[in-house]
């Protein structure tokens, strides 16, 4: 019995000692697993655990490139003018939630566990949907992985006592509570949008789409739709994110740079800056390299996610056929002109720039340094929603308003919950505002908090169901079969 | 065997649906292809050596090849079935 015992006990250790501290192999054993359990050969399993693991890999290569790379400008900032910065953009939130994991000795594989609760959370919900009312299904991988890793973060943070199993298990239901409820909360709107398409946004401005949908049509007239608004054509340049990136990266680091000072920067980084090399030439090299670390780490995900959302479709195809997919905003954006696209994004950056601008005149702690991902996909996701319920007009105010709403709540949410010292915060609309909000809750709180938030989110379906006009049509699933 | 892209803004989400969705309309239809999803920004620079790019109907002015190989196909509805079995009809991508 004894004997037993000790065996099991070295197992355990031997597991947490190679596969928990090792993210990449826990990934890689679950897509493994999940590929056998959909029925598929044993060599596609294989594969999968390869592709998997070789991604989060990639991933580890390109965050590990971004901090190193951006260590000495954040420890310079600090030290020449007392200031932190922050990039607000899911991925750099994401290494920065990921390192603040590690530096109290977790490991990423406790956002995993959360990952795959909150996925079977949340088909739990939609298959107990008459008590529920809740009818979309959060497919979009790489949004899941951002989020199960900041809400992570937000939680360890907020409540210490729960940095164990219990916590990972709590965190996984209430960021699939979120999923569930939020994505719950597009339906309406963007059916309206697409004419009955059959899905709804699972992504990072949810309750945005859904609070558009109400302000917009009290904005403006529908009928002056943005689609008859010129716009001039070198802006849809910035549709490719390889340009937009570079050109952020260097509009932005490339004054913080010039501010830090050629002598204080020969000083600080002795081997990359050797004499020979012209200042010009300095920051032109190191902007952009961070957009090429940025690069690999997406590119990772992109190769670890392709795998999981393979596995996610197939686990949901099983249990819950004809469920309403929630997928990526972008696929809405099919349903709008071109111009609208590029209508957000150009006044969510003028938002942006403006609240950048404001935080530095009224001196805080905090530099906020604009991301493509957030001033991109918010914005255009607000304008095409926008333009929808209130023409033009709304197609330029809501975004306008969301890009300041961005850089105030992300300088105060990177401030709050400490990742400024990583460099970076989430920055997605709905991270700036009800999660910031949540996690206020649960640091105060504590774990009642937690649960408080989780009870309240899932008493908006029933609001919902209540106030809906048409209850017949409600439970409509989708016709295609899901993804 | 034929070669396909599906692009989209950051290459992350809606390219991975697309690449779903003609995976199973090609399969319906008995197609052979090998199906690659990357960003519109790294799209533009492949492009060429594919024979059919796939993306949203709003990224379609992003793709200006001068080759007649490879076809542009825009999508309104990245999730609809039967709209992208019309395109490929359409386009006549066997």
């Amino acid at each position: 019995m004894g004997d037993l015992y000790t065996t099991i006990n070295s197992a355990s250790t031997l597991f947490a000692n190679n596969v928990l501290t090792k993210p990449e192999f826990f990934i890689g054993i679950l897509v493994f697993i999940g590929y056998l359990f959909l029925g598929k050969p044993i060599y596609d399993a294989f594969g999968g655990f390869i592709k998997a693991a070789v991604g989060m890999m990639i991933w580890n290569v390109g965050a590990g490139g971004l901090v190193s790379t951006f260590r000495p400008i954040l420890a310079g900032l600090n030290d020449r003018f007392q200031l932190n910065a922050a990039v607000i953009d899911p991925y750099f939130g994401l290494n920065a939630a990921g390192e603040a994991i590690k530096m109290i000795g977790m490991s990423l594989s406790w956002t995993m566990i959360s990952l795959m609760v909150g996925f079977g959370w949340n088909i739990l919900l939609v298959l107990l949907r008459k008590y529920t009312k809740l009818r979309t299904l959060f497919l979009t991988g790489h949004i899941m992985i951002q989020q199960a890793t900041t809400c992570t973060w937000l939680v360890f943070f907020a409540i210490p006592e729960l940095r164990n199993i219990t916590g990972a298990i709590w965190i996984g239901l209430l960021v699939g509570t979120y999923w569930a409820v939020f994505s719950n909360l597009t339906v309406e709107p963007t059916e309206e949008l697409t004419e009955n398409s059959g899905f709804a946004i699972g992504h990072q401005q949810m309750l945005w789409v859904w609070l558009t949908s109400k302000v917009a049509p009290k904005i403006g007239n529908p009928e002056n739709s943005v689609e008859k608004v010129k716009m001039p054509k070198w802006l849809s340049m910035f549709n490719d994110n390889v340009i937009s990136t570079g050109t952020l990266m260097l509009l932005f680091f490339g004054v913080i740079m010039t501010i830090l000072g050629e002598p204080y920067l020969r000083g600080m980084d002795k081997a990359g800056f050797p004499a020979t090399l012209a200042f010009p030439t300095y920051i032109l090299s190191k902007s952009l390299s961070f957009a090429v670390y940025l690069f690999i780490l997406i590119s990772g995900v992109r190769m670890f996610v392709a795998e999981l959302t393979e596995s996610f479709r197939g686990i949901s195809d099983k249990i819950l056929p004809g469920a309403l997919p929630a997928v990526d905003c972008a696929a809405t954006y099919g349903f709008s002109s071109p111009n609208t696209v590029l209508y957000g994004f150009l006044f969510g950056c003028i938002g942006q720039f403006m609240a950048i601008a404001g935080l530095f005149l009224f001196k805080a702690p905090i530099m906020i340094i604009t991301g493509f991902v957030p001033v991109f996909f918010d914005n255009a996701t607000t304008a095409v929603f926008a333009n929808k319920f209130g023409g033009v007009r709304a197609a330029s105010i809501l975004p306008f308003c969301t890009g300041v709403i961005q850089v105030m709540g992300g300088a105060f949410a990177a401030w709050y919950f400490q990742l400024y010292t990583y460099g970076g915060w989430h920055g997605n609309i709905d991270w700036d505002t009800l999660w910031p909000a949540i996690g206020v809750i649960m640091k105060n709180l504590s774990t009642p908090g937690l649960i408080l938030v989780i009870v309240l989110m899932l008493m908006i379906p029933q609001f919902q169901y209540r106030r809906s006009s048409n209850k017949a049509n409600y439970f409509k699933t989708a016709d295609g079969g899901g993804l | 065997m034929i070669k396909v892209v599906a692009a989209c803004g950051n290459g992350m989400g809606s390219s991975q649906i697309i690449k779903m969705k003609i995976d199973k309309v090609f399969k319906k239809l008995g197609i052979q292809a090998t199906i690659d999803h990357m960003s519109v920004g790294e799209a533009r620079s492949a492009a060429s050596s594919y024979d059919v790019v796939f993306c949203s109907a709003s990224l379609v002015d992003n793709f200006s090849c001068k080759n007649s190989r490879t076809k542009i196909v825009g999508l309104v509805n990245l999730l609809s079935d039967v709209e992208i079995e019309d395109k490929i009809k359409e386009n006549n991508i066997l």
